[in-house]
């Protein structure tokens, strides 16, 4: 049951945005906890040293593999990683 | 007792009337601190509209004005057919405090035949215009925002257990092009979250399913099925063909490659995850707000259980 909530959420926010009303949830995250029934809100910035989005972009195409890049050990800076 | 004339005749010499071509030059120059106030029948205004124009029925005028105009001081140029319900629309509106609210003289009638710029939705049917008559009464929404989201192009990445309820209201509301990639087929250990798919579809493909399901719900839904894995190879083409892309995928490399793809691409997503009975949700907008990597830097160790 807990993925129609969120399912639901985000259907809600897709209309939003494909409207233009509201106050979309971006820069927020939503979080819930179905136990308790409770909704936090977290706010979430931009990260000006993003490899992808951020002021100096690293990565400007796709990187050839997500799977390996996900199974890789993240000890190291990310820079180095997505290399 | 009084003839349409002659209240016409009076309201006239207390309410100002501006040429069309007077209104299309102040609404040009003042751009959101003018209001173009469309007070016509909904059958009218669907035949065609001033683009920007603000829509509220004559009828619906005294309860509706104050969602669409909050700003009494603000100046409102109301028009209609020909310029006469205008001008008791006007009158309606200065009773109920706006300061600054003319009639366009010669209304929708004149703008037209002098070549100024008109708009018109895509026509619905009978069918459609029934089917979504409740959002017509939310004025976020009316038969414009209907348009729009007929012809808006969603992509729901993943048909589980957030794609499912998404993707149903999605073809409920009339979202007109929905695309569900997944490479996965049903099975019946699916069934009691995602509820896009049946008993009968065990088995089959989970866009297929996804696809019948939408399908049957609403007809105007354009529902094309993708029964592939999202690759490096694909993602960019795929993505470029939509408006927005709601993920719901149920693992980090896939999340990643919808991330960066979406800010390849300039493509929102609607993004969400679950892990037992925790969930989130957020709206990554490339370069207006965080994208996944602002979020999350680097992927979880190897073996963690993504949402």
């Amino acid at each position: 049951m807990l993925p129609g909530t969120i399912g639901l959420v985000m259907a809600t926010e897709a209309v939003k945005l494909l409207l233009d009303v509201g106050e979309p949830l971006i820069g927020r995250l939503i979080m819930y906890d179905a136990l308790s029934m409770k909704f936090r809100e977290l706010k979430v910035n931009r990260d000006k040293n993003c490899p992808i989005c951020g002021e100096e972009p690293r990565i400007t195409e796709l990187i050839s593999d997500y799977v390996e890049f996900c199974e890789l050990d993240h000890s190291e800076p990310l820079a180095t990683a997505a290399d | 007792m009084k003839s349409t004339g002659q209240i016409i005749e009076e309201v006239k010499k207390e309410i100002p009337e501006v040429s069309v071509e007077e209104a299309q030059k102040e609404k040009a120059e003042g751009g959101d601190n003018v209001v173009l106030l469309d007070v016509r029948d909904e059958d009218e205004y669907r035949a065609g509209y001033i683009p920007d124009a603000v829509h509220v029925t004559r009828g619906m005028l005294e309860f509706s004005i104050e969602d669409e105009v909050p700003d009494r001081d603000k100046r409102v140029i109301v028009y209609c057919a020909a310029g006469m319900r205008s001008l008791l629309a006007a009158k309606s509106l200065k009773e109920l405090g706006y300061t600054d609210s003319v009639s366009m003289a010669g209304g929708y009638r004149d703008w037209s035949a002098a070549g100024l710029p008109t708009a018109k939705d895509k026509t619905m049917t009978p069918d459609q215009l029934e089917r979504y008559s409740r959002h017509f009464m939310l004025t976020e929404v009316g038969e414009r925002g209907q348009s729009k989201l007929l012809e808006a192009k969603v992509l729901l990445v993943g048909a589980g257990g957030l794609g499912s309820p998404a993707g149903l209201y999605l073809a409920a509301t009339g979202v007109g092009t929905l695309g569900v990639v997944d490479s996965d087929v049903v099975d019946l250990s699916n069934l009691q979250r995602q509820i896009l798919h049946r008993t009968e579809t065990v088995g089959n493909p989970k866009a297929e399913s996804a696809a019948e399901t939408i399908a049957s719900l609403n007809p105007d839904v354009n529902v094309v099925p993708y029964n592939m894995r999202l690759s490096e190879d694909n993602i960019i083409d795929l993505f470029n063909e939509y408006d927005l892309v709601v993920d719901g995928c149920d693992n980090f490399a896939t999340r990643y490659l919808v991330n960066d793809a979406a800010v390849l691409t300039d493509t929102p997503i609607v993004h969400g995850s679950i892990f037992q009975f925790e969930g989130q949700a957020t709206v990554l907008k490339p370069h207006d707000g965080p994208c996944y990597r602002c979020m999350y830097p680097t992927p979880p160790p190897p073996g963690m259980v993504p949402g």
